[in-house]
């Protein structure tokens, strides 16, 4: 930067609460759409990761964990009264994190970046379900005030409430998406950086993973021969990419 | 004669419907969306504030049913509040249909879209995106989406329409077969996914040999793993940090990168 040390401060302070401000907004965005309003798939690790990634300069880094992460998410679903793990607050947290991770190192988001951002924080998604048990309670409480505010006459303010059940999820993971993110952006590069001798094992961990999620992905189909279309489909791509491609 | 609702209030209803689980709670569950929803509805057919109170408060008991099919049964209490308004039915007729369908439409919507169409398309973008990149994401969320909406808001116009008539509509469209279907393709795009990536593991330049085994081997041990109950998340721990330590221990970890 040029300039006076005046001057360079409110682009300072812009550059660094900008982006988790734009984070905190899109994991906060959909917390709300998961559940609360709408169901487009906007809050699925598919899109949701790209997007953390726009909100911190770096889509395509997104994307990198896109995919593994919505196949190893995609039995998280809300029926009925079951809460599943909060893929949405993970999603954003790890993409987050991986990203401002790549960014530090210079590297961009790698295999080594990524794992370590989901090892960081896959965690949230199990602490996302328990606040959405909060958020159930408090649910409760709104649904008793528009219950009394009917009795006192006031039907479209009771009609109202329904809509305030939207801040408390977006309040949550939009604090917690950027937090996480944060202390991954910043534990990952010292760790990569002091122990640059694992990096292989930790490429190998991260191509584990991905397969354990695509595994995850079929498991959560539930198909009567989910087995068999999983691994002939997975056992033909591998033998043609073989043969056509070459040894890799 | 019954009182016809105009499409402007029926189009504020159905947005109101995306909002049904804004407040789910424990106790009514989508008590509170629903009301929110039929809402618009209710003050078009019930001018009398007392009417409207009464009204309203009917529809604030429990309710729950997978959002989507909601919209035909939210469709179809105001088919009935219509009747109501009118003094055609009494008042526990909508509540009537509401408690008749809530359960059925609950277990065909839950079995069709949450674990058929949703992961199928979940797995079609997931298998794209490795693939093609971003490009095919964004297709596959479009075409998702046009899907959704449509049948929401088909559901939402059939209720409305045709009252008790919504659930031979719903039987016509055969969901439950086509959820087979699906989930088993969906289960081919998952061994795409892995085949993709295995070879993608293959080139990378960290790669090699040993990246492709890992997803081959996490791929086929991760599934007979879950298959027997293994816990998703420490499943998924533990195979990376065995392909990690398998990876120090066959050399791999001295340095080179």
């Amino acid at each position: 930067m040029t300039g006076p040390a005046g001057a360079e401060r409110p682009g300072l302070v812009y550059t660094l609460a900008v982006p988790y401000l734009l984070l905190g907004l899109i994991a906060g965005f959909a917390a709300v759409e998961r559940k609360g309003f709408l169901q487009a798939m906007l809050s699925r690790p598919i899109a949701l990761a790209p997007l953390a990634g726009l909100a911190l300069g770096d889509a395509m880094g997104g994307l990198v964990v896109a995919a593994p992460l919505e196949l190893f998410w995609l039995g998280a679903v809300n029926m009925g009264a079951a809460l599943p793990v909060h893929e949405a607050l993970g999603t954003a947290a790890i993409a987050g994190g991986a990203v401002l991770a790549g960014q530090a190192l210079g590297t961009g988001v790698t295999p080594q970046v990524a794992i370590l951002a989901v090892l960081c924080c896959a965690p949230l998604a199990v602490l996302g379900r328990k606040t959405d048990r909060l958020v159930e309670i408090e649910n409760e409480r709104l649904a008793a005030r528009a219950e009394d505010q009917l009795r006192c006459h006031h039907a479209a303010a009771a009609a109202r409430q329904n809509v305030y059940g939207l801040v408390l999820p977006f309040a949550i993971a939009g604090v917690l998406a950027p937090v996480g993110a944060a202390l991954c952006g910043q534990a990952v590069p010292v760790l990569l950086r002091d122990a640059p001798s694992v990096e292989t094992p930790l490429t190998l961990a991260w191509w584990a993973f991905t397969g354990v999620a695509c595994a995850a992905g079929a498991k959560a189909l539930r198909a009567r021969q989910a087995g068999w279309a999983f691994g002939a489909t997975a056992a033909a791509v591998l033998v043609a990419g073989l043969v056509l491609g070459g040894r890799p | 004669m019954t009182p016809r609702l105009g499409l402007p209030t029926r189009l504020r209803v159905f947005w109101r419907c995306l909002f049904i689980q804004a407040a789910w709670n424990r106790r009514g569950m989508q008590n509170l969306g629903f009301a929110f929803a039929i809402d618009p509805a209710l003050r078009r057919l019930y001018p009398d504030p007392a009417r409207r109170e009464e009204a309203l408060a009917r529809h604030m008991g429990f309710f729950n049913c997978h959002p989507y099919m909601a919209a035909a049964i939210l469709g179809g209490a105001i088919h009935h509040e219509e009747k109501v308004a009118a003094g055609q039915e009494p008042g526990a007729a909508a509540l009537d249909y509401k408690a008749t369908l809530q359960g059925p439409l609950a277990a065909v919507g839950d079995g069709f879209f949450w674990t058929a169409l949703r992961p199928f398309f979940g797995a079609a973008a997931a298998a794209g995106a490795i693939w093609l990149g971003w490009p095919a994401v964004v297709g596959a969320l479009m075409v998702y989406n046009l899907i959704h909406v449509a049948l929401r808001w088909g559901l939402f116009r059939a209720g409305y329409e045709k009252g008790d008539g919504v659930v031979a509509d719903i039987a016509r469209l055969a969901l439950p077969k086509l959820a087979d279907r699906l989930r088993l393709l969906g289960a081919a795009l998952c061994g795409l996914a892995a085949g993709l990536l295995a070879l993608q593991a293959g080139a990378s330049a960290a790669g090699g040999w040993g990246a492709l085994v890992a997803v081959a081997v996490a791929a086929g041990g991760g599934y007979l793993a879950l298959s027997r109950g293994a816990p998703l998340l420490p499943a998924a721990y533990a195979a990376a940090l065995a392909a990690a330590v398998v990876a120090m221990l066959v050399g791999h970890g001295t340095g080179s990168t």
